[in-house]
């Protein structure tokens, strides 16, 4: 069961009006591994993060497995056991506490409790989370995957709000996290490829046509590809990349 | 601050402020009524008015979570609206005026549920087409509550505009509200886990493996004969609805479960205390319980929320 990949794509085709996203995207994501997404503003990173947790999405055409069993067929009982997800932007219309929003995102009760204070929330439990900073609700968010106890976890750029230690904190978090326990793994999108180059084991580049690159991060981020994926040059910075 | 107090003290707060304005209700006024009198006259007039402001309470309630907006109210989708329409071409027709705005209110219901079907299916956030097809329904049968009104005769009329406000006076009621709020309770209570999750919001519930869309049509489905039956009762009362479940957000409560239970409660004893002020306070005269709830309520409510935004 553990040795099926947790996700696997066959000729996975995404587009939205007339636009192509990913065409005859075969890819596949394994225990252990933490996959960034990267490519330019809408390039359909998002679409694809909502593609791979089974969620509506313009169009679609191909495969999607999870373990091995098509996404289709997933009651949506099981699929919570399996894949958590976090979109970009909460919609908090309600000014539930955080305590009350993480128990409610348990779904399997008897997971290891999650220590609040790796994410720097702990103080954060009895206020509401329409009250919280952009970047403590964003590190909310990531714990709310993480209490629902599924081993794949959908995040859509976890560090968008996140000031450059608390940067740290969530690619450091995001490690432990999959290395926790052997069943685990992360697909998550990001712009800054110095954090992706900290954060993430592998990359997933969209091109914006239809083409798409995966590899290793250091397969993938390198100067002439990333001038390919982005449009613009890049200088060596220690171990990663600056745009110019 | 003491604003945070127990779910328990919260309970008991308002069972022991229904049962004391159930009481009150019953008693006030009665000197040299007889017992009898009481009971045949006035109980089944505090049963409809507990009844109906349960209903409207939970029905507002059912609604904020449907919607996804903690402003929603029971007449946002032109349920009331439909009732409007209902009761003044029954008026018209010499037909049953309370009849009729039943009627109105579930073919209201029945009519945004077809038009707005796709948007309830969809797995993402609805609610905003959803409030538009009802803000639209509502217009319309508001424009043609309108124009009904100005063809019923004047010695109709009267009653006419005391049954849009909201009127208790000539309720007739045989339980059937009060059974009703307990029924959808249980059932907000039996959900009360599913609905705080669609709290989160649509998407994410339904990948906590929440049933989303048959959760929506539940809750409009709950919401719209609430709905119908309260004002078919008691008439088009506003505001409580509304300011029930909010209050009590407000007072921090935040589980389905609980908000159920205290916002009919709390509805419950709103109506109840503002039908007797509005019996007694221009005796012999009756004023309508919809405006004599606005007056007492909207004022509570405004300190309310000026000490919540402190």
């Amino acid at each position: 069961m553990s040795t099926m990949p947790l996700i696997e794509t066959h000729g996975l085709a995404l587009w939205a009006g007339d636009r192509r996203l990913v065409e005859h995207l075969d890819w596949q994501v394994r225990a252990g591994e933490r996959w960034c997404l990267i490519g330019r503003n809408a390039v359909g990173k998002s679409s694809l993060l909502r593609a791979l947790a089974g969620l509506p999405v313009p169009g679609r055409a191909g495969e999607l497995h999870w373990r091995g069993i098509p996404q289709a067929e997933w009651p949506a009982a099981e699929a919570a056991t399996l894949r958590a997800w976090m979109p970009q932007q909460p919609a908090d219309r309600f000014a539930l506490s955080v305590r009350r929003l993480l128990e409610l995102s348990v779904v399997r009760a008897g997971a290891a409790p999650l220590d609040l204070a790796s994410l720097d929330i702990a103080d954060l439990a009895p206020r509401a989370v329409t009250q919280l900073s952009g970047g403590e609700r964003q590190r909310v968010a990531i714990a709310q995957c993480a209490v629902q106890g599924a081993p794949l976890m959908l995040l859509d750029e976890p560090i968008s709000f996140q000031d450059p230690a608390h940067q740290g904190l969530v690619a450091r978090w995001c490690a432990a996290w999959v290395a926790a326990e052997p069943s685990r793994a992360l697909v998550m999108s990001s712009h800054d490829m110095h954090w992706v180059a900290r954060a993430a084991t592998h990359a997933l580049a969209l091109l914006g046509d239809g083409r798409w690159r995966a590899g290793t991060v250091t397969e993938v981020l390198q100067a002439d590809s990333l001038r390919e994926i982005f449009g613009c040059d890049w200088l060596p910075a220690g171990s990663s990349w600056l745009p110019v | 601050m003491a604003r945070t107090l127990s779910p328990a003290a919260l309970w008991a707060l308002a069972l022991g402020a229904s049962v004391l304005a159930v009481l009150v209700a019953l008693a006030a006024g009665s000197a040299g009524l007889d017992r009898e009198l009481i009971l045949s006259l006035r109980a089944p007039r505090v049963l409809a008015a507990a009844g109906v402001g349960a209903l409207l309470a939970l029905a507002g309630l059912s609604l904020q979570v449907l919607l996804r907006n903690p402003l929603a109210d029971p007449y946002v989708l032109g349920t009331s609206g439909g009732a409007s329409v209902g009761a003044l071409l029954a008026l018209l027709a010499g037909a049953s005026l309370w009849a009729g705005a039943g009627i109105g209110a579930l073919a209201a219901g029945a009519l945004l549920l077809l038009l707005a079907r796709s948007a309830l299916a969809s797995g993402d956030d609805a609610s905003p087409r959803l409030i538009l097809v009802g803000a639209m329904l509502a217009a319309l049968f508001g424009a043609w509550a309108t124009l009904l009104l100005m063809l019923t005769p004047d010695e109709r009329l009267r009653g006419a505009i005391f049954w849009l406000v909201g009127d208790l006076s000539a309720a007739q009621d045989n339980g059937a509200c009060a059974a009703g709020a307990v029924l959808l309770f249980a059932a907000l209570a039996l959900r009360g886990r599913s609905i705080d999750r669609m709290m989160l919001g649509a998407e994410v519930a339904g990948v906590l493996g929440e049933p989303v869309k048959r959760l929506r049509l539940e809750l409009l489905v709950g919401a719209s004969l609430a709905v119908g039956l309260a004002v078919s009762t008691a008439g088009a009362v506003g505001f409580v609805g509304l300011v029930v479940p909010q209050a009590w957000r407000l007072a921090g409560v935040q589980q389905t479960r609980q908000l159920a239970g205290l916002s009919a409660l709390g509805g419950a004893t709103l109506l109840v205390v503002a039908d007797l002020v509005s019996r007694l306070v221009a005796a012999p005269m009756e004023l309508p319980v919809g405006a004599v709830m606005a007056l007492l309520g909207a004022p509570c409510f405004i300190v309310l929320l000026v000490r919540g935004m402190r």
